[in-house]
């Protein structure tokens, strides 16, 4: 309940506060997206599974955000930029759909 | 892989993935849940924290909505100010054009005024200056139309790069409007007009990317054709010709629209032809240099 009217009030401040994302932050915006779909599954998933904590929830979207952003800095600086970012993306996305599965799973028994 | 023994060598990357695969829900909680037990007592922050943290992914989730749609509008933007440059532009050569005919006409007045009105002089330079097209002439012709067909126009999203769709490119280009000129040409027209452009001795129908231009000026689909002479003649000249039936095959075949009709009276408008200056008249009896256009 509390997460719903959370996400709807991030929604809200984004809409009306319309932020401009300065162009050194461009290229972490789709990891930031990634990881921040792959927290909200993660999280749906535990708190079906029972071991939901609101410490781990927050501290591993956090991580998550800054490690991908920090693999994809020193990409960039390396040249492998757009390579590593895929690669963020395929392991977040892997375990998006994993998660999905196993929220699949507990809602449907199925 | 806690239950599993170390793996060794080529395994270990399998490993990895399959752990990738199978573990996809972050070790963390359960790492938390097996310490503090499955049914602990919640803390005074959990609210906060989920709270926070879920206001967090709303927010990153909507700005990086807004900011990939933001491009859109902007692009449209440059889009349309592209395009109203052009049609300024177009505007412009609309107004000098029709300037240079207000020009040639104040230029025929005076010259009919100098010139004996019935003389044998003014009548060969109005002749000539008909077929040069520098006059707007009237007499019984023929009408081609030819037309792009209608689901051509499939302009979609702008293709991601080196995917530009091939049904975006006109079937009809200046080749088509180009053979059929010359058909009508063949059949002994006096006087031909593209989409209101008059042909003179120095037409070119070119193209230029997706445009085909008649004189520099840039035409679109409905391609009319006319010409003027001998109606009946030229209809039974064009209709029997290789050209008309091959557009009347492709528009079987593709949807182009194509139709060609006889007109008792067909107006073309005239076209201010620039004096040449490097061509001279070859016979050394001519006067040396006429003030007016030497053709």
């Amino acid at each position: 309940m509390i997460a719903a009217l959370a996400l709807a009030a991030g929604i809200v401040v984004g809409l009306v506060f319309r932020p401009t994302v300065p162009i050194w932050l461009e290229p972490y915006l789709p990891i930031a997206v990634v990881a921040a779909l792959d927290a909200v599954f993660g999280g749906v998933r535990a708190r079906l599974d029972g071991i939901f904590d609101a410490k781990v929830f927050v501290v591993s979207f956090i991580s998550n955000v800054v490690v991908a952003a920090l693999i994809v800095f020193m990409g960039d600086k390396l040249g492998v930029g757009a390579q590593l970012s895929t690669a963020v993306v395929v392991v977040l996305g892997i375990r998006i759909f994993g998660n999905a599965a196993a929220i699949r799973r507990h809602v449907f028994r199925a | 892989m806690p239950e599993q023994p170390a793996p060794t060598g080529n395994l270990i990357s399998a490993q990895l993935l399959v752990d990738l695969v199978t573990n996809t829900l972050d070790p963390g909680y359960a790492a938390t849940a097996r310490q503090r037990g499955r049914d602990a007592p919640r803390r005074w922050s959990d609210r906060p924290a989920v709270a926070l943290g879920c206001a967090l992914i709303g927010f990153i989730l909507v700005v990086a909505y807004i900011h990939t749609h933001r491009g859109a509008p902007q692009a449209a933007k440059v889009h349309d100010s592209l395009v109203a440059r052009v049609r300024a532009a177009q505007h412009r050569v609309d107004g000098l054009a029709a300037q240079a005919q207000q020009l040639n006409d104040s230029l025929t007045v005076l010259r009919d005024q100098a010139l004996a009105r019935s003389g044998p002089l003014s009548r060969q330079l109005g002749r000539e200056q008909l077929l040069a097209g520098q006059t707007a002439v009237v007499g019984p012709g023929l009408q081609v139309v030819l037309k792009e067909p209608p689901s051509a126009a499939t302009t979609g999203p702008p293709g991601r790069g080196g995917s530009a769709p091939g049904a975006a490119t006109n079937i009809l280009s200046d080749r088509d409007v180009r053979s059929v000129v010359n058909e009508l040409w063949a059949d002994g027209a006096e006087a031909i007009s593209v989409n209101d452009v008059r042909l003179t001795p120095t037409s070119a129908i070119r193209f230029a990317g997706d445009a085909v231009l008649v004189d520099f000026a840039p035409i679109t689909s409905p391609f009319t054709i006319r010409a003027i002479g001998d109606a009946d003649n030229l209809a039974t000249g064009f209709a029997s010709s290789a050209v008309a039936s091959r557009y009347q095959t492709l528009a079987g075949a593709n949807g182009i629209g194509f139709a060609f009709t006889e007109h008792k009276k067909l107006t073309l408008p005239a076209t201010p032809v620039a004096s040449p200056r490097f061509a001279h008249p070859a016979t050394a009896t001519s006067s040396p240099a006429p003030p007016g256009p030497t053709r």
